[in-house]
């Protein structure tokens, strides 16, 4: 029992020796992660936008785009991103491929949670808008939007969330990022429980400040 | 100063206005009723774009309403009284009121705030400017949805069944704000099942029926000698209390 205790500690130290890599690792997943969450959600948004207006056209097309990207796994759209973009001419290196693929799943989903916000708003507050002269910009900006943002608010952080988390999938092409730092540990110690957890604790560290800001923003409400 | 000329509207294939010739001049009150389905709440709609339509002509103060281009203008020149309120409920009363004020008369904020004050005062609601709608009655919410329209200092205002959806206790309270405005000589159209109302200020009363207009005439030949057999019928249905 003390010898296992002994050992334990002893490997302990040996992952803490380790911090440099895990911490590179933590530092790509925020970095890669950040700008999934920003871009992703700026077009996101625009997209949401399109995607709830009264062009039928543009609705569709918006539909059909995010339904394809929704509807099939990160890890293959991240392949195609960065092995098969290069056989069209583009050639982009593992950061980028890896940005591009969370941006645009990112904006995928956040476009569904913003029409579906801008949808839940009564149309009868719109026409009343609308018969007091407003314009249709000044109705999204000064109707819809501060009410659908403030519904929204607990899926688009959940959203972000799922995408800290999925922001794993690059390290399948050849990012450094927090789960890959992990398994370049373990290979030196080989207590996968130990290691892993430590990994798991990077990502709570990570999600856990929006998880709870999310609840902060929705009792302010 | 409101001109329908063969108006024509189409749901689909459903003929909901058919060829309506209606004249309201400056100052008129007309109070518009009839059957569900009638098309009174499509005609009134058209009035400010809510509603197109598809054939015929519809003047206000000498603009066309199918011309979009002038539409805001136009509509800064019509209130409009919804039977669901329609308040913004993210808004205060005092909020509500002034939105358009500030963001299509682009008065300076002060003027805007001032002058929505004057107007809920007016409608006897001095004490809940900075009320939000849920806690506001139906009758308040109602009173601040036409302060909010009066606001703008429209020419013309339109109701479409404004106490509909009321208690019946808080009816009066709306209707008495119309009745002053009325008086005032407010060139009001006004859809509705208050029959009493329509006694007291209707200068025509408008019967309508499946997309046409039925008869048309003065309050009290409308109340007492309705002319076609299709309006006494209506009328008998719905005065028997």
């Amino acid at each position: 029992m003390n010898e296992t205790l002994i050992f334990l500690l002893d490997q302990i130290k040996s992952v803490i020796q380790f911090h440099p890599v895990i911490l590179k690792g933590l530092g790509m997943t925020i970095v890669v992660s950040l700008i999934g969450i920003v871009v992703g959600g700026i077009v996101g948004f625009a997209l949401g936008v399109g995607r709830a207006s009264s062009y039928k056209a543009l609705s569709f097309l918006i539909g059909a785009y995010t339904d394809i990207f929704r509807g099939t796994p990160v890890l293959v759209q991240l392949f195609v991103v960065y092995f098969i973009l290069p056989q069209a001419g583009v050639e982009l290196d593992s950061f980028t491929a890896g940005a591009i693929a969370l941006s645009n799943i990112s904006a995928c989903f956040v476009s569904e949670i913003v029409a579906s916000g801008i949808r839940a708003i009564p149309v009868g507050q719109l026409e009343a808008a609308a018969a007091s002269g407003l314009s249709r910009f000044q109705r999204l900006r000064l109707i819809m939007l501060p009410q659908a943002t403030r519904m929204i608010v607990p899926s688009l952080v959940g959203q972000f969330v799922l995408l800290v988390k999925d922001s794993s999938v690059v390290s399948a092409i050849g990012l450094l990022e927090l789960t890959r730092s992990g398994w370049i540990v373990v290979q030196s110690i080989p207590n996968g429980l130990l290691v892993f957890s430590v990994i798991g604790v990077g990502y709570f560290v990570i999600c856990y400040p929006m998880l709870y800001w999310s609840r902060k923003l929705e009792k302010k409400h | 100063m409101i001109k329908f000329s063969g108006l024509d509207k189409w749901f689909g294939d459903h003929h909901v206005l058919q060829k309506i010739d209606l004249d309201v001049a400056k100052g008129e009150v007309v109070v518009v009723c009839g059957p569900s389905g009638s098309g009174k709440s499509t005609l009134i709609r058209c009035v400010n774009g809510l509603e197109k339509y598809q054939g015929g002509s519809l003047v206000v103060d000498g603009i066309s309403v199918g011309d979009s281009a002038n539409l805001r203008r136009l509509r800064m020149e019509l209130g409009f009284v919804f039977q669901q309120f329609n308040l913004y409920p993210h808004k205060t009363a005092l909020e509500n009121v002034t939105l358009a004020l500030i963001y299509v008369r682009k008065l300076p904020r002060q003027e805007a705030i001032a002058r929505g004050k004057e107007l809920l005062r007016k409608v006897g609601l001095g004490d809940k400017f900075d009320s939000y709608p849920a806690q506001l009655s139906g009758g308040q919410q109602q009173r601040v949805a036409i302060a909010r329209s009066l606001c703008m200092q429209p020419k013309i205002m339109l109701f479409d069944e404004p106490t509909s959806a009321l208690d019946p206790e808080m009816i009066n309270e709306v209707l008495d704000v119309m009745v002053g405005l009325a008086k005032d000589g407010m060139t009001m159209i006004v859809v509705t099942h208050e029959m009493g109302f329509a006694r007291k200020v209707a200068d025509r009363v408008v019967f309508m029926d499946k997309g046409s207009i039925v008869e048309v005439s003065e309050p009290e030949t409308f109340f007492t000698a309705p002319k076609n057999e299709r309006t006494q019928e209506f009328l008998s249905k719905i005065l028997r209390h």
